[in-house]
């Protein structure tokens, strides 16, 4: 029996970033103990039945594009593994792609060593966005614990509409129509470009990582508030200042970062929708570099309170793809789309705070995790935040050689010496 | 895995007839079919099977009065193409016997070929008329083409008419049917667009407009209601209706762009 599903405005936005990057969002989680693979491989089957989208290949048809359900077996969505050299299996695991036309849109992946468990996972960004994803994980390891426990079926997943227009639900019938009516394209184009070397077809992909402990958190929280700035706003300002530094921008010029920004903020409820994507972009500017990185901050905060007067934030632009997807048939609305519009080519996201308790396996919270964005194509680039156990892990996926490995260390070292200058130490 | 005692117990409620036997038989394959992918897929556990499935097909019942009003107009929908199809056939043969009758018994053999034009462009409007119907539920992109039969049926029957007027009457100014049926084809598919909420509605409706006034206007002046001289106005009344219709979207989308203005400030 042939089922199709939909395919959604971000499903087919997040399609057309195919030049951009390769759509993979990643996720390790590093258990003290040893999980049991058998109840591993039921959970994730019965996620893949409740989730249908992650067993289906999208289809582009060029008139018109659809997510066909596909058979797959648990086989080729987990993999067990028991090695030697636990950082590069984990690094191997997670530098994959899987192609939109692949049957399965999730891989699964478990290293077993010295009694201790890592869970990686990577998923297609088309399925889902990093919010959605950390409520998925978050009912995947409850689904577990249940099941292995208590013997409940682990068959507790969100169900339910997929489409754009959710983000909406929250409104009353006057700013619906207001916010229905924002066909406004806000993209900016910067071109100031993360200094990374050219593309070559040796480059491969790597995840770069810099953890912060949690005394620079605390620290960073406490200046943020004196400052009157958020932490995001504190390391946007610092991955400005350490870009200006890398990449020898002149002081004076405006530079553009832009921020991801959870669209599920304006709506009423998400118990009743499916997992999908529901983010856009903040484009945080800055006139210049400051004199120093506590200038840098301010610029970053009065940019991002224009933002976040405004009702309808991020909102912008929505009506505007939703008309060019629906006006032509597929391939030629996505010429037309292009045309309007600008990748940013330096981006960040926070992805926020992972709670341990809603990662816990039978009883066992994660030691570490940690989730991370797409592997970006140069020239563009993405800083991935995310908090756990009051750690801020900071890290850059992209397809590149060992120079570029170096630009990026690079970077997090001033990302370091801005943030310690911001702190005081 | 027999799901059949699941089946049973949700169907408790409803009659054992011919529809419910080939509910359940139907329901039992699509239990089968899906029990068998989840298997495929590697599942073993029999007990998560059995609780995805009952969580997949929650509803029996209620999905058992859907089959039953579905299967009940399916056959509806046998004996009505059954009797179209007769009756297609018998009003065929019954329009050629009353062409046949009728110049028989008044020898108006140069008028009654209105009777088989007639008759045979309205059997063509009806059968096109279902499938008009048909084309708009199938798919989106058949939309066009359903606009385009419409307008066809109209144009027909605005042809009709025109013979007929010529051949009984000939008042010399049968070219005017032609135009309105111009005009009623332009006014169909716009009752069609609205109605069915076609996409760029609005700017069928900002394109028809002078255009409907300009045919309004050679109407009126061909027949003499107007003189050639002082109706050409009757041409800006059509751009004068658009700019009616800008304003009224207009104004409808002011108060959504005052509220964000105030919102703003």
């Amino acid at each position: 029996m042939e089922r199709k599903l939909t395919a959604e405005l971000w499903d087919k936005m997040h399609y057309l970033f195919r030049d951009f990057n390769d759509r993979m969002v990643h996720v390790e989680l590093n258990y003290d103990f040893v999980l049991d693979v058998e109840a591993l491989k039921t959970v994730i089957i019965c996620a893949f039945e409740k989730v249908p989208v992650l067993h289906s290949k999208f289809v582009d048809k060029k008139l018109s594009t659809y997510w066909k359900v596909m058979p797959y077996n648990i086989e080729d969505v987990l993999t067990v593994e028991y090695p030697d050299d636990m950082s590069s299996a984990v690094e191997n695991f997670l530098t994959q792609y899987i192609p939109p036309e692949s049957h399965i849109q999730m891989k699964f992946a478990l290293f077993i060593k010295d009694g201790k468990s890592t869970l990686c996972m990577i998923e297609n960004h088309m399925c889902m966005d990093g919010g959605d994803l950390k409520y998925f994980l978050q009912s995947f390891c409850q689904n577990y614990t249940k099941y292995v426990e208590n013997g409940v079926s682990p068959i507790e997943y969100r169900t339910g509409s997929r489409a754009y227009t959710d983000v909406y639900s929250g409104f009353s019938q006057m700013e619906s129509g207001v916010a229905q009516r924002l066909f406004k394209n806000i993209n900016a184009r910067d071109n100031h470009k993360f200094p990374l070397t050219k593309n070559n077809i040796r480059d491969a992909s790597f995840i770069a990582r810099k953890k912060f402990n949690e005394e620079i958190l605390a620290k960073l929280k406490a200046k943020g508030k004196e400052m009157g700035a958020t932490v995001n706003e504190m390391l946007l300002a610092a991955y400005f200042y350490s870009v200006y530094e890398l990449a020898n921008f002149p002081a004076s010029d405006q530079v553009m970062i832009s921020s991801a920004i959870d669209l599920r903020r304006h709506m009423d409820t998400v118990e009743d929708k499916g997992f999908t994507n529901h983010t856009a972009w903040m484009q945080c500017a800055i006139p210049e570099r400051g004199r120093d990185i506590f200038e840098t901050v301010q610029y970053v905060v009065r940019s991002s309170n224009r933002f976040k007067k405004d009702k309808f934030m991020g909102l912008y632009g929505l009506p505007l793809l939703n008309f060019g997807y629906s006006i032509l048939p597929h391939a030629a609305s996505e010429e037309i789309i292009k045309i309007g519009y600008s990748n940013p080519y330096m981006a960040m996201s926070n992805i926020g705070i992972i709670k341990g308790e809603t990662l816990s396996l039978c009883g066992n919270e994660p030691a570490d995790a940690f989730m991370s964005g797409a592997v970006k194509y140069k020239p563009f680039v993405l800083l991935t935040a995310t908090t756990y156990k009051n750690v801020i892990t900071l890290s850059m996926c992209v397809r590149g050689n060992d120079k570029d490995k170096e630009i990026v260390e690079q970077f997090f070292d001033l990302m370091e010496k801005n943030i310690k200058t911001l702190t005081n130490e | 895995m027999n799901f059949i005692d699941y089946i049973e117990e949700s169907c408790k409620n409803i009659e054992d007839n011919h529809i419910s036997y080939i509910f359940k038989k139907k329901l039992l394959d699509e239990m089968t079919a899906r029990a068998n992918e989840i298997t495929g897929a590697g599942l073993r556990d029999e007990k998560v099977i059995a609780d995805l499935l009952a969580d997949e097909f929650p509803n029996i019942e209620k999905q058992y009065k859907e089959f039953e009003k579905a299967e009940k107009k399916k056959s509806r929908g046998r004996f009505w193409r059954i009797i179209l199809a007769l009756g297609g056939v018998l009003y065929f043969f019954a329009i050629f016997a009353t062409y046949f009758f009728v110049s028989g018994t008044t020898g108006e053999w140069g008028k009654t070929w209105l009777i088989i034009v007639g008759g045979i462009f309205s059997m063509i409007i009806f059968y096109v008329s279902f499938l008009i119907k048909k084309l708009y539920h199938w798919h989106r992109f058949l939309h066009p083409l359903a606009r385009v039969l419409l307008a066809g049926c109209v144009m027909l029957a605005s042809v009709f008419a025109f013979l007929f007027v010529l051949t009984m009457f000939d008042p010399g100014i049968s070219w005017i049917i032609v135009i309105l049926g111009v005009m009623a084809m332009l006014i169909a598919d716009l009752l069609f667009a609205f109605v069915t909420k076609q996409k760029f509605r609005t700017i069928s409706l900002f394109v028809y407009m002078p255009v409907l006034a300009t045919m309004l206007y050679i109407v009126l002046a061909g027949s003499g209601v107007i003189t050639w001289l002082a109706g050409w106005p009757i041409i800006f009344v059509g751009f004068a209706v658009d700019f009616i219709i800008a304003l009224t979207i207009a104004a409808s989308n002011a108060k959504y762009f005052m509220y964000k203005q105030e919102g703003d400030e």
